[in-house]
């Protein structure tokens, strides 16, 4: 059994391209490659930013076309897909235990675009979940995505990898949680419109602040952006009310002189009592008088200062990315002990049901012989099968151990051979997907 | 008994110090956590020796300057803790615990033996006055330790000195809601144990007030704090100078209560 990973990141393939292939509801898609005999399981990841299949097969060289011809010819509709020719110029593909630690790398946010950016956990459990429901995704895939979930907990807890925001949005929302303790009652004043106020704006909203107000020089131009906001739009005039009532100010707006003078700003202030005001001000030039830093309860944040903490972040976060790329690792090998344990499990069973049968023989060989031990049948079965469990124990611990490792196929060879399982029955040869703990 | 709880109080109370502290320079929110229960620990075993110390001993409880000190550091972390239930100040559990501590170590090294009373003919004032001032000093106590974080974090936000801490050191917002709830509840404690205070001295001399340097500071200090509260409720003073003035006012309330006992 090999798991095989193809598919195409941000690393590889312009927006462009993923946009086209990407996919809504794979369930259909996932249904479709399992009921052909070159994969076994499969779980389709598509985001934004990646489109991955990741799939178990025993066959790898077919499993490796016929994912190929997946990506080539079944996703994305129509004149949209790219030609299959530019499409393997995008497409990556690992095995084994690259593809495990990929699959744990990704569920970890370590592949992302921003490393370290939460979204992409709960992508990977949607993607698991919609595998699950479609029965696509089986014991061994099954165990995997359970096992880059357990990493990616690992990686959140241990390092500080998802902690440093390092975009200019997320250090704004940062600062504004470290100022106020529930945005949920806190409302926005946005001034002018810019990509950058507007991704604040969105990240603010998305920790759940109440409400928002637009203020722009022509406020009819401001119309769709409060539209998308659910907000109000307004005129530069009633800057000072609006400003009153505001608890986060994001500005950018044109203009050769500051906006936000602090006579303006002491006078909305005044019927404020000690309520504070962020002012995050990603203008160029700046809209915000830098004296409004004098201000009491006034925290003025410029685009520079929102830099210069996101670069810090970025740096510091570099750093807990090799802690993380370690906590990958470890949790890799981990996986890989337990799929190699796999390979003991065919030997364990077949080794418990030869001593069950022997047991169960002698048992009634013996009842038959002195039938006034019938009565006694229930505790000579219970001493015979503690006695079998009790032989058995050690060897099939020591065989399970052993199997973990590429060379415990010595050690399943000689039980094979030592207690005669291959005489008389078929031999299994391969893993019907049970967990190696089963059976103790 | 009581004295051997203080001590595993105190000890627990160490402990908890020592982990909000290695939280704060791990980054970690579990350890911060952690300190919490620690703290809510040590404050159940630390409750269970009031009563013990009030059984004991021969003398009204409280009334010496230790067992009022360990009650003090009692109160301030059951306002602490309950605080958490209402507002996110998990981090303030590095100054609570430390504070904590020193109030249960005082107590648990220097508690006095069990005296006969010396408060005859005075009847429950002695009770009621250090009960009321004590918890009245604990939640101003709590109110000065939010403030000394609040003008830390209030520096830390002015000089862009920002990067994520995991460590959930509260915001500005729920520190100052801290100072000023603490506020309003301490002072009005800290009012009703000076009225009993002078109650408790008329029943003794028959004057309200004898002039003593307790005393003398005690008002000053009730005082002080009257007019923060009216600047504070009255609208007319911003959180920053709240926090200063919260901090200044407890150092001195602080010096009054304490200082001048342990100078005397």
């Amino acid at each position: 059994m090999k798991i095989l990973l193809v598919g195409m990141s941000h690393r590889t393939a312009p927006l462009a391209v993923r946009e086209r292939l990407a996919v809504d509801d794979p369930e259909p898609q996932l249904r479709k490659l399992v009921t052909s005999d070159e994969i076994d399981e499969a779980v389709l990841l598509s985001t934004c930013n990646r489109i991955e299949l990741v799939a178990l097969t025993r066959n790898l060289d077919a499993a490796r076309m016929r994912l190929q011809a997946f990506f080539r010819f079944e996703l994305g509709g129509g004149d949209a897909r790219p030609a299959a020719a530019d499409l393997d110029a995008y497409l990556y593909e690992h095995t084994g235990s690259d593809a495990m630690r990929h699959v744990l790398r990704v569920a970890s946010s370590l592949d992302s675009m921003v490393v370290g950016e939460p979204q992409i956990l709960g992508q990977t459990k949607d993607a698991y979940r919609a595998a699950v429901d479609c029965g696509a995704c089986g014991p061994i895939l099954g165990r995997l995505f359970q096992h880059a979930f357990a990493t990616a907990k690992r990686v959140r807890t241990e390092t500080q990898v998802a902690a440093r925001p390092v975009s200019v949005a997320r250090v704004a929302v940062d600062l504004a949680e470290q100022i106020f303790e529930n945005l949920a009652d806190k409302r926005a004043l946005l001034i002018g419109a810019g990509e950058m106020t507007e991704a604040a704006l969105s990240a603010l909203r998305e920790r759940g602040l109440a409400s928002v107000a637009i203020a722009n020089r022509s406020p009819e131009r401001a119309e769709p952006l409060a539209a998308r906001f659910g907000a109000r739009a307004h005129g530069l005039s009633e800057l000072p009310r609006l400003l009153a009532e505001a608890d986060v100010v994001l500005t950018s707006i044109a203009g050769d002189v500051p906006l936000l003078t602090p006579g303006l700003v002491s006078a909305a202030l005044a019927g404020r009592k000690s309520r504070p005001l962020f002012v995050i001000d990603i203008g160029v030039p700046r809209n915000a008088d830098p004296a409004l830093d004098q201000l009491d309860n006034v925290y003025l944040y410029d685009l520079d200062d929102l830099c210069a903490i996101a670069d810090l972040n970025a740096a510091e976060r570099s750093r807990d990315v090799a802690k993380a790329e370690a906590i990958v690792e470890e949790q890799q090998q981990r996986f890989d002990g337990w799929l190699a344990a796999l390979r003991a499990v065919p030997t364990i069973r077949h080794l418990r049901e030869r001593a069950e049968s022997l047991r169960a023989e002698e048992v009634e060989r013996t009842l038959a012989k002195l039938p006034a031990l019938e009565a006694q049948r229930a505790a000579v079965d219970a001493l015979t099968r503690s006695l079998v469990n009790k032989i058995l124990h050690a060897p099939v611990s020591r065989l399970r151990r052993e199997a973990e490792r590429e060379e415990g196929i010595v050690y399943l060879e000689t039980a094979r051979v030592l207690f005669a399982l291959d005489e008389g029955a078929e031999v299994q040869d391969g893993t019907d997907g049970a967990d190696p703990t089963d059976g103790t | 008994m009581a004295v051997a709880d203080l001590q595993w109080a105190a000890a627990i109370y160490l402990i908890a110090c020592l982990v909000s502290a290695t939280g704060l320079v791990l980054r970690s929110r579990r350890l911060a956590r952690a300190a919490v229960w620690l703290l809510g620990a040590g404050a159940v075993l630390h409750g269970l020796s009031v009563p013990l110390l009030h059984a004991q001993g021969a003398a009204p409880p409280l009334t010496s300057l230790s067992a009022a000190a360990s009650f003090m550091a009692w109160v301030g972390t059951l306002c602490f803790l309950g605080s958490l239930l209402r507002v996110r100040v998990l981090g303030l559990v590095v100054l609570v615990a430390p504070a904590a501590f020193l109030g249960v170590f005082a107590a648990a090294m220097w508690l006095p033996a069990a005296g006969p009373a010396s408060f005859g003919g005075s009847g429950s004032w002695p009770h009621a006055h250090v009960l009321l001032a004590s918890a009245g000093l604990a939640l101003l106590g709590l109110a000065g330790l939010a403030s000394v974080l609040y003008l830390v974090e209030h520096h830390r936000l002015k000089a862009k000195a920002v990067t994520r801490r995991p460590f959930p050191l509260p915001s500005l917002e729920a520190l100052d809601r801290v100072n000023a709830t603490a506020l309003a509840a301490g002072f009005t404690l800290l009012t009703l144990g000076v009225a009993t205070g002078m109650l408790w001295m008329r029943a003794v001399s028959g004057r309200p007030f004898g002039g003593t340097a307790h005393e003398m500071g005690s008002l000053l200090a009730w005082a002080i704090y009257a007019v923060l509260a009216g600047l504070r409720f009255g609208g007319r003073q911003g959180s920053r100078q709240a926090a200063a003035a919260a901090v200044i006012a407890f150092g001195f309330l602080f010096f009054a209560v304490i200082g001048v006992e342990l100078l005397a």
